[in-house]
C-alpha cells in the first residue's frame, strides 16, 4: 500500500517560494526532473502570495518586487514546474522528503535537495502583545493578501526593518487607515543603508515606490518610536506608544496613547532551519540575517553533500537574494549532473544582492534594549502561557542556556516549538539583551504531523 | 579562600535534587549543601522521560519501596506543588484474552500487598476512558499511581531544599572533573571554575555515575544506558484522562531484560505507555534499546510504539505529534538501583541506577540516603539497595 506513495525526482525542492520557485524554473528549464512541496495552499512563499482563486484583488498598484513575482509565477506556469501544495515536510534524509499532504504520508526520493524554506516572523514581547487584534506583520500580510479579510478599521504599525512599509501599503490598499508607523531604530541609523539601497537598482525602485506609497496612504513614518503596550478589553482597543534609545531601550515619560483596533507588529524575521539542521547541515549565527542560519558554499552548497539552502533559510535577504541564490542552486545541480562550468555571472550576482541586503539589515539589526518591554507579567511563551517572571525564575534556578529555561519552565516546549518565542526567550529570561542565543535543538517533526503519517511513513525503496 | 561543603551532590536530575530535598531535611538547618550539574537542572534523562509515579507490587519490598516513595510525592505536592501532579491511577491495557489473563494475577500481586486494584470489563472501561478502541478485553485498574512534570519537579523539590536549610547552594553548569581523597577519604571536590573541600560527595550522575566514579579508580559502576524513544502530541488532543500502560509492558520493562545490556546490537521493544499532560496532550512511550549512550531516534521503533497507541486510543491516528526525542535510562546490571556509601572511598555516596523508575523512586532514594548520611534508622530496609553488593 505504502508502495503507491512514493515519487521519484531528481531535484527534490522545499518551498514555493521566490528562491525554491527561481531553482525550479531554472532546473526544469535545464531538462531536470523536480517536485517542489509547499505547505501552503498557493504559490508565492511569503512575498509573492496569491489571493485564493475567485477572491478580489487589491485595488492599487503592487509594488515592483511583486510584479518581479508575477514574472516568476508565470515562468513557473509556462515550464509546468510540479508544485505540491499542502504539503508539510516533517522528516529529511539525503536524498529522502518524508511529507504529508491531504492527511496521507507520502516520501518523495530524489538526489538532490534544495531548502528554501524561508522565515517566520520576530516577535518582540511587550504587555498586551497576546491580546486579539494584536498580530504579527507576516500574518497580517497572510490575512489581507492570501485571505482578502479586512482586519479592522485603525491599524498601528510597528517594528523594525524593511518589512513596515509593505505592512503599512497592504493595511491601506485593503482600506485600513493607518493611525501611525514606527520604527525602532533611529533616522541617523536607518541612513546607513542608503548608500546600499542607492547603488542597487531594484532596491532604489522598491524604496521609491514605498516612499510614494506612504505618501499616498498620509502616514510618516516615526524614527525611535515603538509600541509599549496594546490594552483592550476582550481584544486591542488602545496601543501606549513612546520613544525609545539608540539601543532600543524605552524611554519612560515618553508614552501616548492611540485609539486603535488592529496591530501589526514586525520586529524582522528569522530563519527557518529545522530541516536542514534534521539533515545535520552546519549552522552560523548572524544577528542582522536573523540569528542562526545554514552555512553554504559558494554554490549554495551546505555541509552535507547533495544538500542547498537558498534564500532566508541561510539568512534573511530578501526576495531579490533568494532568486539569486535559487538560481545559483540550480546551475550548481546541473553542473554536478553534467558536469559542465557554473556561469560566473550568477554568483556575481547572488554576492551583489547579498551585499545590498546586508547594509540593510544591518541598519536595522534587531534592538536589544526592546527586551526590556516585557514585564513580569507579559507572556513569553503564547504556547505554555509562560509568564516571563516564571522564565526568569526557571533561569535562575535550572541555568542560562535556552534547554535549560525549557526544562524550567515549558517555555518553547508547545506546538510552535519555539519559533514564537525561541529567538527572544533567552534575552528576556536572562536578563542579558545582547546575548547570542543558543542554537535550538531540531527532532522530528520538523512541523508538527498526524500521529498516523509517522506510523506510515513509507520506508525507502531499496533500489533508491 | 578555599569554599567548603558539608556535603556536594553531583548530578541535577531527579536523584541529585531529591537527595539535596532530603538532605536539607535531615541535617542541621545552616549545614553547606553544594549541589552541582555539568549541564541545567533537569537537563539529562530527568527532562527527557515520562512522569509516570508508579506503585510495583512484585514483591513486599518492591511495594514498601514504590510505595511509600509515591506517598512522599503527595506530599511534596501538598508543600510545594507547581509540578503538575495528577492522581490518575493507571490502567493496565490488554489487546489479547492470553494478555488480559495477566490481570488477576497482577491484581492479586496487589492485594498480597494489602492494597487493591479493580479488574474492569469492556463496559467499565469504555465508561472509564470512551476514547480507547471498542474491542479492548478490560483492563485492570490500579487507584494508587499518579503523574508529575518531572523537569518541574526537580524545581519544587530544591524549593523545598532551600525553604528548610537556606545554606543550599544550586550551581548549574559546573562540571566536577575529579574527586580528591586524603587518607581519611575524600577530601575534595575539583569542578570546572574552582576546588570545593568537603568529605562527602553523592555521586546522582544516572547515567553518567559510571564516568564520575572512573576519575577515583577503583572496580566500575554497573550502570549501563537504555534509550527510549518518546513523542509528544499538541494540546487538547488526548484521547486519553487516565496513565495508561500495555501489561505485557511488565514482561520488558524495569527489572525484565532478557538482552545483554553490555552488548550493542539490541534490537529493542517497546510497550506502549500514554501520559496524559496538564496542557491536554499526550506523552507516548516507550521503547527500550541498549545502545550506549546514543541518543539519536530509532525510527523504526518509535513508529511501532505510536503504531500500538493507536491501537489501543484510534483518536491518536488524527493528533498532531510536535516533537520526539530519546532518553537513556540508567539502567543498573542487577535491575536494582545503587543507595548508600560506597565503602572502598570513605566519604563517597552514591544514589543512581534507577533504570525506568527513577522519577517514581526519587523521593523515596533521597530519604533512605539521608537517612543512612546522618546516622539514622532507615524508613525501610534499604540493605537491597547498598552499593556494597557491587563488592566495592
Ligand atoms: C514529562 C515531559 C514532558 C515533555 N513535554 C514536552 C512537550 O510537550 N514539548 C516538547 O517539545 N518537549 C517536551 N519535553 C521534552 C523536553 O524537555 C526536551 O525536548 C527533551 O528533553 C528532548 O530534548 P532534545 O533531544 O530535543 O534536546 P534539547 O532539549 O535541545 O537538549 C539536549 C541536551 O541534553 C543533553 N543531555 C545530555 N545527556 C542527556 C541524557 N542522558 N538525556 C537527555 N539529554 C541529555 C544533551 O547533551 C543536549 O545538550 C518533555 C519532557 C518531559 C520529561
Ligand atoms: C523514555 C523514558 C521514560 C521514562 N519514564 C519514567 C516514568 O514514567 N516513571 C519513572 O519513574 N521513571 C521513568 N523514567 C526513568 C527516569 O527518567 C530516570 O530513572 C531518572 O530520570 C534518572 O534520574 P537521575 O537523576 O539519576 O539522572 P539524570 O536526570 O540524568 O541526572 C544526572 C545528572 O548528572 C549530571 N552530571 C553527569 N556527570 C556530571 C559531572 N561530572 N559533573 C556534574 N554533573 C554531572 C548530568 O548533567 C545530569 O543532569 C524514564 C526514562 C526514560 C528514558
Amino acid at each position: 500500500m505504502s508502495e503507491a506513495r512514493v515519487l521519484h525526482a531528481e531535484v527534490g525542492i522545499v518551498g514555493a517560494g521566490p528562491g525554491g520557485l527561481a531553482a525550479a524554473v531554472e532546473l526544469v528549464r535545464q531538462g531536470l526532473s523536480v517536485l517542489v512541496l509547499d505547505e501552503g495552499q498557493q504559490p508565492g512563499g511569503q512575498i509573492f502570495r496569491q489571493l485564493p482563486p475567485g477572491a478580489a484583488a487589491l485595488p492599487g498598484q503592487e509594488p515592483p518586487s511583486h510584479q518581479a513575482g508575477h514574472g516568476l509565477l508565470a515562468a513557473a506556469t509556462e515550464h509546468a514546474v510540479p508544485v505540491h501544495h499542502g504539503a508539510t515536510v516533517w522528516n529529511v534524509a539525503p536524498g529522502r522528503l518524508w511529507f504529508e499532504q491531504h492527511g496521507q504520508s507520502w516520501l518523495l526520493c530524489c538526489r538532490h535537495l534544495v531548502l528554501a524554506t524561508g522565515a517566520f516572523d520576530r516577535c518582540v514581547p511587550f504587555p498586551g502583545w497576546t491580546l486579539p487584534g494584536v498580530t504579527t506583520a507576516g500574518a497580517l500580510q497572510v490575512m489581507v493578501r492570501g485571505y482578502g479579510v479586512v482586519p479592522g478599521r485603525r491599524a498601528l504599525v510597528v517594528g523594525s526593518g524593511p518589512l513596515l512599509l509593505p505592512t503599512v501599503a497592504t493595511l491601506h490598499q485593503a482600506g485600513v487607515e493607518v493611525v501611525a508607523a514606527l520604527e525602532a531604530s533611529s533616522r541617523w541609523r536607518a541612513l546607513r543603508a542608503l548608500p546600499a539601497v542607492l547603488t542597487n537598482a531594484a532596491r532604489r525602485r522598491e524604496a521609491l515606490w514605498y516612499a510614494r506609497s506612504l505618501l499616498r496612504a498620509g502616514v510618516r513614518l516615526r524614527w525611535g518610536w515603538t509600541v509599549f503596550a496594546c490594552e483592550g478589553d476582550g481584544r486591542v482597543q488602545r496601543a501606549v506608544i513612546g520613544k525609545v534609545d539608540a539601543e532600543g531601550n524605552p524611554r519612560r515619560g515618553s508614552e501616548r496613547r492611540l485609539e486603535v483596533d488592529v496591530v501589526g507588529a514586525g520586529f524582522g524575521l528569522v530563519p527557518s532551519i529545522e530541516l536542514g539542521q534534521l539533515l545535520g547541515c552546519r549552522t552560523r549565527y548572524d544577528a542582522p540575517r536573523g540569528g542562526h542560519c545554514l552555512e553554504v558554499d559558494g554554490q549554495q552548497g551546505t555541509s552535507v553533500a547533495g544538500v542547498y539552502a537558498v534564500g532566508e533559510a541561510c539568512g534573511v535577504g530578501g526576495a531579490e537574494v533568494a532568486m539569486a541564490e535559487g538560481r545559483l542552486a540550480a546551475a550548481a545541480i546541473v553542473a554536478a549532473v553534467r558536469q559542465t562550468p557554473i556561469d560566473a555571472a550568477l554568483r556575481t550576482r547572488v554576492a551583489a544582492e547579498r551585499r545590498a541586503a546586508d547594509a540593510m539589515l544591518r541598519a536595522f539589526a534587531p534592538l536589544p534594549g526592546l527586551h526590556r518591554l516585557a514585564t513580569d507579567d507579559t507572556l513569553v511563551c503564547r504556547c505554555e502561557d509562560v509568564p516571563l517572571a516564571r522564565a526568569r525564575a526557571a533561569a535562575a534556578l535550572h541555568g542560562d542556556s535556552l534547554r535549560a529555561i525549557k526544562v524550567g519552565c515549558r517555555a518553547g516546549m508547545g506546538p510552535c516549538q519555539g519559533r514564537i518565542c525561541g529567538s527572544s526567550l533567552q534575552a528576556l529570561a536572562t536578563g542579558r539583551c545582547d546575548v547570542v542565543p543558543d542554537l535550538p535543538v531540531a527532532q522530528v517533526p520538523g512541523k508538527p504531523v498526524r500521529s498516523a503519517t509517522i506510523v506510515d511513513a513509507p520506508e525507502p525503496p531499496a533500489t533508491a | 579562600m578555599v569554599e567548603t561543603a558539608e556535603v556536594v551532590v553531583v548530578g541535577g536530575g531527579i536523584i541529585g535534587c531529591a537527595v539535596t530535598w532530603q538532605l536539607a531535611n535531615l541535617l542541621p538547618a545552616g549545614t553547606r549543601i553544594v549541589l552541582l550539574d555539568r549541564g541545567p537542572i533537569a537537563g539529562g534523562t530527568s527532562g527527557s522521560c515520562m512522569g509516570h509515579l508508579m506503585v510495583t507490587p512484585d514483591d513486599a519490598r518492591e511495594y514498601a519501596f514504590t510505595h511509600e516513595s509515591v506517598r512522599l510525592w503527595r506530599e511534596l505536592q501538598e508543600q510545594q506543588g507547581g509540578f503538575d501532579y495528577n492522581p490518575t491511577g493507571a490502567l493496565y491495557l490488554a489487546d489479547t484474552d492470553e494478555d488480559a489473563a495477566m490481570f488477576p494475577v497482577l491484581q492479586q500481586q496487589f492485594g498480597a500487598c494489602g492494597d487493591h486494584a479493580d479488574v474492569l470489563d469492556r463496559k467499565q472501561l469504555r465508561e472509564l476512558e470512551p476514547g480507547l478502541a471498542a474491542d479492548l478485553p478490560g483492563a485492570l485498574f490500579y487507584p494508587g499511581d499518579g503523574v508529575v512534570l518531572p523537569m518541574l519537579a526537580c524545581g519544587a523539590m530544591l524549593r523545598a531544599a532551600r525553604q528548610a536549610n537556606p545554606n543550599v547552594v544550586v550551581r548549574p553548569f559546573t562540571a566536577v572533573v575529579g574527586v580528591d581523597c586524603d587518607a581519611r577519604g575524600v577530601s575534595a571536590v575539583r569542578t570546572t571554575p574552582a576546588t570545593i573541600a568537603t568529605r562527602a560527595v553523592v555521586n546522582c550522575c544516572g547515567v553518567y555515575a559510571p564516568e564520575l566514579q572512573r576519575t577515583l579508580g577503583g572496580p566500575p559502576l554497573p550502570i549501563v544506558p537504555r534509550a527510549g524513544n518518546l513523542a509528544i502530541t499538541g494540546h487538547h488532543v488526548s484521547p486519553v484522562r487516565t496513565q495508561l500502560l500495555e501489561i505485557s509492558y511488565l514482561r520488558f520493562a524495569h527489572g525484565a531484560a532478557k538482552v545483554d545490556p553490555t552488548r550493542t546490537d539490541d534490537p529493542g521493544g517497546h510497550a506502549v505507555n500514554m501520559q496524559p499532560q496538564s496542557h491536554g496532550g499526550c506523552l507516548i512511550g516507550s521503547t527500550r534499546q541498549f545502545r550506549g549512550m546514543d541518543r539519536t531516534l530509532n525510527p523504526a521503533l518509535l513508529r511501532r510504539s505510536l503504531q500500538r497507541a493507536q491501537r489501543y486510543a484510534p483518536g491518536l491516528a488524527a493528533a498532531p505529534i510536535v516533537r520526539t526525542w530519546v532518553g537513556l535510562r540508567p539502567y543498573s546490571l542487577d535491575k536494582h538501583p545503587l543507595i548508600g556509601p560506597w565503602p572502598a572511598v570513605p566519604g563517597l555516596w552514591v544514589a543512581a541506577g534507577h533504570e525506568g523508575l527513577g522519577i517514581s523512586l526519587a523521593p523515596i532514594t533521597g530519604r533512605l540516603l539521608a537517612e543512612m548520611f546522618t546516622g539514622r534508622p532507615t524508613t525501610i530496609d534499604a540493605t537491597a539497595w547498598l552499593p556494597a553488593r557491587f563488592g566495592a
